[in-house]
C-alpha cells in the first residue's frame, strides 16, 4: 500500500482532511500547519466541526452575487464600433496612423489607413450612453450596465489571451475563473455541476483548457453542454430496463471504492466517483432543464426565438438555458459564440459584414436574457459579464478589418450589486490605448469574487509550494462600478 | 577658509557635497547620543565596587562620543545651510549641540588626565551633558517632524502640563436620527472630507478654513460664503451648486465632488439660518430631509449584520435539510443564513415553518420561488423579523396573505414576481420602511398601484412589466 504513496502527489482531500480533524484539538493545531483547509473560504476548523454538514460553507463576507453569468464575445469585438465612440476617426478616416500616433506591431503587421466606424451611435437610457447600431437591443438596457472601456489584456493573440481571461494566466493549465468559484463556493443543486458551459458552437482558440480545473480537483472543472436535442452525450441511458443501469453503476461504484481503500484517498478517484454519481442524477435533471415547455410565448419571444436568423434563435435558447441554470442555483455560467457565417468576432476583413452577422446572433438574446432576469428578480443576485479577450485596432487592417488590440477594449458588466449607467475607463482620441483608470483582467477577476462575496486574496489553493489565486499577486477590486 | 572655498560655503545654495553630507547629520547625530548616554552610565556605575572595573574604559567611550559628537556638529551645520528650518529653534538647537560636544570634551579631559574635582564637580558635568543631550535631541525632532508631534497623542493631563490644549475628541457615532448634532454630526463632516484638504488652517486656499464654524462664519478674501437664510447669496453654495465644468466649481481640480443629498442638506441648513449646533430633529425637516439624513448617516442599512448570531442548533438544520431546504451561510465568522426551498423535490411541509421559526435570528435571505407557499403560510413567514430578502415568486399568494408581512421591517427586497397579489400593496408596502427593490411584473398588480406606490416611495425601485 505504501508504495503507491512514493509515486502520488497527495493533497489532503476534504474528506480525509475532515477525517484527521475529528481528533480534537491536537489535529486542530495539525491543521494549522496546513493553513488553508480545501473546502476553501479559510474558515476556521472549528466551525467546521460544530456545523452541521447541511450547512453549506459560505463566502468570506456577505455576497451581492450568488452566480455568474459570462457571456464570452470569442474574437475580441471592436470597441470603438461598439461602445466607445470616436469622433476623430471619423474626421480623419483614410489617414496615415503612424503619422498620428505610435503604432504598435499588430499580429499580422498589415497596417492600414485610419478606419472611421461603419456604424453610428446613439444615446440610450437615463443615463445617455452611447451605444453604436450594432446593439439596438442591449442599448435598451444601458441603464442597467456598467461599461469598462479600459479593459486591457496582456497578450495580442487568441489562445494565450483566452487562457488570460479564462484563468488569470497566459500560459496552459490553470484552474478557470469558474472552477475557482465553486471551489470558493460550493454549488447548491446536487443534480448539476456547479460550473457550466454552454456550447453555442464555437469553442475558444485554446480549446476546453479555458475551462478545465487545472490543480484544483477535478470535480471543480466546468460541464460543457451542447447546444440542440442532445446536449449531453449519453445524457440518455441506453439500457433498455432502468433496473439494469443501477445495478451496472452500482458494482462501479462498488469496485471504486474498494480501489480507493486500497490506495487512499486521492483527488483522482474520489472526483471521479463524484462524477459517476452526478453524471447518474444528471440523466433525469438535465432533460428536465433543456426542456422549455414551461416557458411562455412572450418570454421566448423575448429572446429571440421568433427570429429570422437561426443563429439568432440558437443563441437566444442558450441565454434561456442560462436563466434556467441560474434558478436552478448553478454558480457559473459561461456562454461561448454562436458559430455564424463568418469568422467568430475576430474580424481581420469584411469588419461590416462580419461584426453585423455576429451582433445580431447575440444583441437581442442577451437583452432578453437581461430584462428577463430583471423582472423575475433574479438581476439582482446574478451577474452577468460580457467581454471579449481584447479589443481591436482603431486603424484597418488592409482596407476593412481590424486587427487585435491588447491595449484597449470595451467590456461590461450588469447586475448583482453593480452600479447601473456607469461609464468607467477612457482612451484617447482613436480609441487606441487606455488613458484613464486601466482594467486589467486580474481587476475583471477581483471584482468578480468580491461580488460573489470572497476575498480574492484570501481564497487560495496550495500547489507547487505556494498558496496560489486566480489572481496571482494582482488585481484590484473595481469600486466605482459597485453601487 | 581653504575648506570654506572647496566647499563653497559661503554662497547662497550650498553645494550638493555639502547638502550630501549634511543629509547625514540624522543618522551620525545617533552615535554621540549613544556614546554619551553610555559614558554617563558608565561614570555613575563605577560608584559602586562591582562595575569598577569600568573605570579604565570610561575615557575610551568620552572619547567616542566627542569625536561623533564632533561630525554630528558639522554635518548638521551643513544642513542647516539649506534654510529648510524654523530659524529660532535652530538657533537653540545649533548652540545647545555645540554645548553637547565642548562639555563632553571637558569629560574627556577629566577622564582622560584623572582630575579631582571638588564639590561632585565631575558628576554635576556628566548630569549637564547628560541633559544637553536630552534637550538638543527634543529640538531636533521637533525641527524634523514638527512642534507638536511629540505630544500629539499624549493624554490629555500631559497636554495641559506643556500648556497645549486639549486633544479634540471624535464624535461618537450616531445610531438614531434624534441625536444628531446639525452641524458636528452632519455640515462639519461633510466640510472635512470634501473642503478640508485645501481649506484648512494650515493651508488657507482663498483664505478661507473650513474645519471649524467660527472660520467658516468668517468667509475667505472675497467675503463671506455662508449667508444665514439666503442660498442665493451664499457663495459656498454657489459655487457646490455650478455645472462641473465652471471655473468656480468646488471642489476643484478633479477631486470628487459633493452627492446631491450633500448639497441638498447644506442647502437646507443654510436656509434654517446656519446654526452652529442643536439636534437636527428639533429643526423639524421634512419627511425628505430626514430620509436624505437618514442616508449619510447610513441609518438606513441594516445595523444588526454587524452583530455576531449563535450557530443554529444543527438538529433544526438537519430536519429543514431532509425535508428539502437548502441552507447556506453568508459570511465568514458569524452564522447569517440563507433558506432556500426552490429547488426541493419534496413538496412543502406546514411544520418547517415552526422550525424557520427557530432559526429566525440567522435567517436573513429566504427563496421560496414555485413552492406552493399560501397565504396562511405568510403568517409564519411575517415572524422572521431578520429576513432582508424574500423571494415569494410564482406562489398563489394574495393581498390575505399580504398583511401578514408588516413586520418584517428589514426586508429590503420583496419578490412578488408571478403571484396574486394587488391593492393589498398599497396598504403594505408603505410600512416596509427599509425596503428598496420590489418585483410585481406578472402580478395582479395594476399601473395604477404601481405609479402610486412609486410616487409615495421615490427610493423604491419597482420593477414592473
Amino acid at each position: 500500500m505504501s508504495k503507491y504513496h512514493n509515486f502520488m502527489q497527495k493533497p489532503l482531500s476534504r474528506r480525509e482532511m475532515l477525517d484527521i480533524c475529528k481528533g480534537g484539538f491536537g489535529s486542530l493545531a495539525f491543521m494549522s500547519l496546513f493553513g488553508v483547509l480545501p473546502t476553501a473560504c479559510g474558515r476556521s476548523g472549528k466551525s467546521i466541526l460544530d456545523a452541521s454538514s447541511n450547512l453549506n460553507l459560505g463566502p468570506h463576507y456577505l455576497p451581492k452575487a450568488k452566480n455568474i453569468i459570462f457571456l464570452y464575445m470569442d474574437g475580441g469585438v471592436s470597441q470603438v464600433d461598439s461602445f466607445d465612440p470616436k469622433p476623430r476617426l471619423t474626421k480623419e478616416n483614410g489617414q496615415d496612423p503612424r503619422k498620428k500616433f505610435k503604432v504598435d506591431a499588430t499580429q499580422f503587421d498589415n497596417v492600414g489607413k485610419i478606419l472611421k466606424s461603419p456604424w453610428a451611435f446613439k444615446q440610450y437610457g437615463d443615463c445617455g450612453m452611447p451605444v453604436s447600431e450594432l446593439f439596438p437591443h442591449i442599448a435598451t438596457c444601458v441603464d442597467d450596465i456598467a461599461l469598462i472601456r479600459s479593459m486591457t489584456s496582456q497578450f495580442p493573440e487568441h489562445t494565450n489571451a483566452n487562457y488570460f481571461l479564462h484563468t488569470g494566466s497566459g500560459l496552459q493549465g490553470r484552474p478557470s475563473m469558474g472552477s475557482w468559484m465553486t471551489y470558493g463556493l460550493g454549488s447548491e443543486n446536487k443534480n448539476i455541476p456547479g460550473y457550466v458551459v454552454l456550447d453555442g458552437g464555437l469553442i475558444p482558440p485554446g480549446g476546453l483548457d479555458n475551462f478545465k480545473n487545472g490543480f484544483l480537483p477535478a470535480s471543480y472543472q466546468a460541464s460543457i453542454l451542447r447546444a440542440g436535442d442532445h446536449p449531453i452525450a449519453n445524457i440518455k441511458p441506453k439500457e433498455k430496463i432502468q433496473n439494469l443501469q443501477e445495478q451496472k453503476l452500482g458494482f462501479i461504484n462498488q469496485l471504486d471504492k474498494q480501489q480507493l481503500a486500497e490506495i487512499g484517498k486521492v483527488d483522482a478517484v474520489e472526483s471521479a466517483i463524484s462524477n459517476y454519481e452526478l453524471a447518474y442524477k444528471m440523466q433525469s435533471s438535465i432533460p428536465e432543464l433543456t426542456e422549455f415547455k414551461a416557458e411562455t410565448k412572450a418570454t421566448k419571444k423575448l429572446y429571440g426565438f421568433e427570429s429570422d436568423d437561426p443563429h439568432t434563435r440558437g443563441y437566444a435558447a442558450q441565454c434561456l438555458l442560462a436563466r434556467r441554470l441560474v434558478e436552478r442555483g448553478v454558480r457559473f455560467i459561461e456562454l461561448t459564440c454562436p458559430k455564424v457565417s463568418a469568422d467568430r468576432w475576430d474580424q481581420h476583413g469584411n469588419l461590416k459584414d462580419g461584426h453585423e452577422r455576429n451582433a445580431h446572433a447575440v444583441d437581442q438574446p442577451i437583452a432578453g436574457l437581461l430584462k428577463d432576469l430583471k423582472s423575475r428578480g433574479l438581476l439582482e443576485e446574478t451577474l452577468v459579464v460580457w467581454t471579449g479577450e481584447f479589443g481591436r485596432t482603431p486603424f484597418a487592417q488592409g482596407t476593412n478589418g481590424r486587427d487585435h488590440n491588447p491595449s484597449a477594449g470595451s467590456m461590461w458588466m450588469a447586475g448583482a450589486g453593480i452600479k447601473g449607467g456607469t461609464i468607467f475607463g477612457r482612451t484617447d482620441d482613436y480609441g487606441y490605448r487606455v488613458i484613464e483608470n486601466e482594467v486589467t483582467v486580474h481587476d475583471i477577476h477581483a471584482t468578480m469574487m468580491h461580488l460573489m462575496g470572497i476575498n480574492h486574496e484570501h481564497l487560495t489553493f496550495r500547489f507547487g509550494g505556494r498558496d496560489m489565486r486566480l489572481t496571482d499577486v494582482h488585481g484590484h477590486i473595481i469600486k466605482d462600478i459597485l453601487a | 577658509m581653504g575648506l570654506s572655498v572647496l566647499l563653497n560655503i559661503d554662497s547662497d545654495a550650498p553645494s550638493d557635497i555639502i547638502m550630501f553630507f549634511g543629509r547625514i547629520h540624522p543618522l551620525v547625530v545617533h552615535l554621540p547620543i549613544g556614546f554619551l548616554l553610555l559614558a554617563g552610565l558608565a561614570e555613575i556605575s563605577t560608584k559602586w565596587t562591582k562595575f569598577q572595573p569600568v573605570k579604565a574604559f570610561t575615557q575610551y567611550l568620552w572619547g567616542l562620543g566627542v569625536i561623533s559628537a564632533f561630525f554630528a556638529v558639522l554635518f548638521g551645520y551643513f544642513l542647516s545651510l539649506s534654510g529648510d528650518y524654523n530659524e529660532d529653534t535652530l538657533f537653540w538647537h545649533k548652540w545647545s549641540g555645540v554645548a553637547v560636544l565642548l562639555f563632553s570634551l571637558g569629560c574627556y579631559y577629566i577622564s582622560k588626565k584623572q582630575i579631582r574635582i571638588p564639590f561632585y564637580g565631575k558628576s554635576i558635568l556628566v548630569t549637564i551633558v547628560v541633559f544637553t543631550i536630552f534637550y538638543t535631541g527634543h529640538l531636533g525632532g521637533s525641527l524634523t517632524h514638527g512642534s507638536t508631534y511629540l505630544l500629539e497623542y499624549a493624554p490629555n493631563p500631559i497636554r495641559q502640563l506643556a500648556g497645549l490644549p486639549k486633544k479634540t475628541m471624535p464624535r461618537k457615532k450616531v445610531t438614531v436620527l434624534d441625536s444628531a448634532d446639525v452641524y458636528l454630526d452632519l455640515i462639519s463632516p461633510i466640510m472635512n472630507n470634501r473642503c478640508a484638504s485645501c481649506h484648512n488652517s494650515d493651508k488657507k486656499k482663498g483664505d478661507l478654513d473650513l474645519t471649524n464654524f467660527s472660520n467658516l462664519m468668517k468667509g475667505g478674501e472675497n467675503g463671506d460664503v455662508i449667508i444665514p437664510g439666503d442660498i442665493n447669496s451664499s457663495d459656498l453654495f454657489r459655487r457646490i451648486t455650478l455645472p462641473a465644468n465652471h471655473d468656480d466649481f468646488m471642489p476643484t481640480e478633479g477631486k470628487r465632488p459633493l452627492t446631491d443629498d450633500e448639497v441638498a442638506l447644506i442647502g437646507w441648513w443654510i436656509k434654517m439660518n446656519a446654526p452652529s449646533s442643536g439636534y437636527f430633529t428639533a429643526l423639524n425637516p421634512d419627511k425628505e430631509m430626514a430620509d436624505n439624513v437618514n442616508r449619510q448617516l447610513g441609518l438606513d442599512k441594516n445595523n444588526f449584520l454587524r452583530e455576531t448570531v449563535q450557530p443554529p442548533k444543527k438538529e433544526i438544520i438537519d430536519s429543514l435539510s431532509n425535508q428539502g431546504f437548502i441552507f447556506n451561510l453568508l459570511m465568514k465568522d458569524n452564522y447569517f443564513l440563507e433558506a432556500n426551498f426552490s429547488l426541493s423535490e419534496k413538496d412543502l411541509a406546514m411544520d418547517s415553518f415552526e422550525s424557520l421559526l427557530q432559526i429566525k435570528d440567522q435567517l436573513i435571505w429566504l427563496n421560496m420561488s414555485n413552492s406552493n407557499v399560501t397565504d396562511e403560510n405568510l403568517e409564519k413567514i411575517g415572524q422572521l423579523e431578520n429576513l432582508i430578502k424574500l423571494n415569494l415568486s410564482g406562489n398563489k399568494i394574495s393581498d390575505k396573505g399580504l398583511i401578514h408581512l408588516e413586520k418584517l421591517q428589514s426586508l429590503e427586497s420583496l419578490n412578488l414576481f408571478s403571484t396574486e397579489v394587488s391593492h393589498g400593496l398599497l396598504e403594505i408596502i408603505p410600512k416596509l420602511t427599509h425596503l428598496k427593490r420590489l418585483y410585481l411584473s406578472n402580478s395582479n398588480a395594476t399601473n395604477e398601484i404601481v405609479s402610486q406606490l412609486q410616487s409615495e416611495h421615490k427610493n423604491l425601485k419597482i420593477i414592473f412589466d
